[in-house]
């Protein structure tokens, strides 16, 4: 086990930036996500991590020792790829001391490690079988202890669960979260779901076009995002975004749009009155209401079961809220809907944010935009 | 517009028995979705319905009027595939005249652009009529192959798994839009997925297919809160159902019906509520083994007499690691299943 640092590490490929000054350190024992949509540069950095690439500019540091030089196989960092490649013709245990043979490890440590990360796997059963006897999960758990009983530093994870169907996705997604807890292995996980950014590491890294957005603990990039991009890929449906107008009133900023007008009721920077900016507010903070709200009509419904997500027409927009079981509405339906002032988000034109009230409701406040 | 039935469709592959007895009826205007695990027989009953496939037995009813032995291009289906047919060498707006433009009587060239045009204000490709399609974004791609489907108005319309190859937050979009549309053309509608977020948020009613036999044909409200099976139970809902033997569960929770004994029960995790291990509502104690933050909510995972069990709940009230909960659950939402796996009303 070891911690693992990134500084400014630059990959390109002709005239592609891949990565552009990736910086991120990972601490010993740490489950650290890095999510992205296709192309930001995530597998691009593991590749560079593992030694599978060399950086243009930049170095990798394990437990501040540089290894940008080092030949992959003496790095001592194990990955795990999304197709699991397991050897068809070997059977489990087969599988497992292959990398410690070709590492030259006595053959009696080797049943030893294989037989103490078996227990940890729950698979010491399945040793004799071969890959094609498994079960989705079990084969990901083989693939997951080969990379183990080479004790790495470090693990890499490329979207092991991508290939999975939904519901094993979801029993992985967990029994990965416990092996890691128990192992206490430093764990670098690559993954385009957001949901698994949210519920597995103790911090994600955002990537975007090669370049890192945030880092942080999963709570405080869904509830403090840096910017417009970051508040769009963590959470589903992703937050509503309003083009709006800022305004200065009696000293007071206010955000402008046709149906209603945020106020802020602390100076806030980098709006200035006349430019544009965006009000950002994630659809389980936007409520139906019977009485006080912003008239609107129903898009569209879309049961989910437990919850229904209920697109709304406000000011020619469509704004994304969550209502707890079935919405009992129709399509054309005239609603009104309040925004929980204490949720939301402004954004400068730019796409960064400005503010997120985060729960604090001093910050900025709503109103009707007739009734100013 | 047209209605469909399906009767007693069966669809046999030398060893492999595709589709089994299919009875199904879809009303004019009606949007469905044929669901399923891969394999289970959905693809194969579209593509019967297409008249891309022939029945082994059975037979498929437009508006009541047989289609054995009526050719796929006479049945005036219109198709949008996972991989968007687009002609990526010509503009968007080709792309969307082409089918008024090869119709042995092709309207006039005005009646050809007033309906282009409308139709790419629905699909929203409006600006970008006069790009080549093969330099679209992917989901420029699929809005324009939607739309070149919509213009021919066809009778029927099957989709077969459009947005698979879609972004997610794209895909969150595409369904409200694809519904909002259905609902104002008023489109007959097939679409086969095997996301059942996609099959509930979208349809009127869901089949759901296991293995070429149907397990449930209801509204998505029916399907989630009255699963005719466990196969349905467990396939239908974003977050896993709890099963349990019904044995564990205080008796007074269990309905006795007429028929078999209850063996299991099953409860939607957001149907469970953590409370003290002492209060009075406490049904079941458990051990908070996981607790997985979604933001909006939290997935907690319980550790019940070596079972696992889920809940759903709000983020404010978040159980410590390895305390000892009580859980209180409606006796309303709990689902009994007999040992065929089969609901017992």
């Amino acid at each position: 086990m070891a911690s693992v640092r990134t500084e400014a590490l630059t990959k390109r490929f002709g005239s592609i930036t891949a990565l552009r000054d990736v910086s991120l350190e990972i601490a010993d024992g740490e489950f650290f996500a890095v999510l992205g949509p296709p192309g930001a540069g995530k597998t691009t950095l593991l590749r560079t991590i593992i030694g599978l690439e060399t950086p243009d500019g930049g170095d990798v540091f394990v437990d501040e020792e540089r290894i940008t030089e080092t030949y992959p196989g003496d790095r001592d960092i194990a990955i795990m790829f999304q197709n699991l490649a397991l050897y068809p013709d070997k059977t489990v245990y087969g599988n497992l001391a292959f990398p410690l043979k070709q590492a030259r490890v006595p053959r009696r440590e080797i049943r030893r490690r294989i037989e103490e990360t078996a227990v940890k796997l729950h698979i010491e059963r399945l040793l004799e079988r071969k890959p094609a006897k498994l079960s989705g999960g079990e084969r990901q758990r083989v693939a997951l202890g080969r990379a183990l009983v080479r004790e790495p530093r470090a693990m890499l994870l490329d979207e092991p669960l991508s290939a999975l169907d939904a519901l094993l996705r979801l029993e992985m997604r967990s029994e990965l979260k416990r092996l890691q807890r128990d192992l206490g292995r430093t764990l670098i996980y690559v993954t385009h779901d957001q949901v698994e950014a949210m519920t597995m590491p103790d911090r994600v890294a955002v990537l975007r076009e090669g370049e890192v957005q945030q880092v942080g603990r999963p709570e405080e990039i869904y509830h403090r995002p840096s910017s417009h991009f970051v508040a769009s890929v963590i959470g589903s449906p992703p937050m509503n975004l309003i083009p709006a107008v800022v305004e200065s009133a009696n000293g007071r900023l206010r955000v402008v749009h046709d149906q209603f007008v945020v106020e802020a009721l602390a100076p806030v920077e980098r709006l200035s009155a006349g430019g544009s900016c965006y009000i950002g507010i994630r659809p389980e903070d936007v409520h139906l209401s019977s009485g006080e709200g912003f008239a609107g009509r129903v898009y569209a419904t879309e049961p989910l079961g437990g919850e229904t997500v209920v697109d709304v027409t406000i000011g020619g927009r469509i704004i994304k809220l969550i209502t707890a079981g079935a919405s009992g509405l129709s399509q054309d339906a005239p609603v009104r809907v309040t925004f929980d002032a204490s949720r939301l988000h402004l954004f400068d034109a730019d796409g960064t944010t400005v503010l997120s009230s985060a729960g604090d409701g001093s910050l900025l406040r709503v109103k009707d935009a007739g009734r100013t | 517009m047209t209605a469909i039935r399906l009767e007693r469709l069966t669809k046999d592959f030398r060893s492999v028995l595709a589709v089994d007895n299919l009875d199904l009826s879809i009303s004019d205007g009606e949007f469905v979705a044929l669901l399923g695990p891969s394999g289970c027989g959905k693809t194969t009953t579209m593509n019967m319905i297409a008249g891309m496939e022939t029945p082994t037995r059975g037979q498929i009813y437009f508006d009541e009027r047989a289609m054995s032995g009526v050719a796929p291009g006479k049945r005036n289906v219109g198709f949008v595939f996972q991989n968007y047919a687009i002609f990526t060498h010509m503009t968007v707006q080709e792309n969307l005249s082409f089918g008024l433009r090869a119709r042995k009587h092709a309207p006039r060239r005005e009646e050809i652009d007033r309906e282009v045009k409308r139709i790419a204000e629905i699909v929203g490709v409006a600006s970008i009529l006069d790009r080549k399609a093969g330099r679209l974004s992917v989901n420029d791609m699929q809005k324009v192959a939607l739309g070149r489907s919509m213009i021919v108005q066809p009778a029927i319309f099957l989709l077969d798994e459009p947005f698979s190859n879609l972004d997610a937050a794209f895909r969150a979009y595409m369904r409200a839009e694809l519904k909002h549309i259905q609902h104002d053309i008023g489109q007959t509608m097939i679409y086969v997925t095997h996301d059942q977020v996609e099959a509930m948020s979208m349809a009127d009613r869901i089949a759901v297919m296991d293995q070429g036999v149907l397990q449930q044909y209801a509204t998505p409200m029916e399907v989630y809160e009255r699963p005719a099976n466990t196969f349905v139970a467990r396939f239908v809902g974003s977050n896993p159902i709890n099963f349990l033997p019904a044995s564990e569960l205080p008796a007074h929770l269990l309905r006795k019906g007429g028929g078999d004994e209850p063996l299991t029960a099953a409860i939607r995790p957001e149907y469970l509520t953590i409370v003290a291990p002492d209060c009075d509502r406490a049904a079941l104690r458990a051990k908070v083994n996981l607790v997985e933050p979604l933001g909006a909510k939290d997935v907690i995972h319980l550790a019940h007499d070596g079972q696992e069990l889920r809940v759903v709940s709000r983020p404010q009230r978040r159980p410590a690691l390895g305390e000892h909960v009580g859980i209180a659950l409606d006796p309303a939402r709990l689902l009994l299943f007999d040992d065929h796996g089969q609901a017992v009303s």
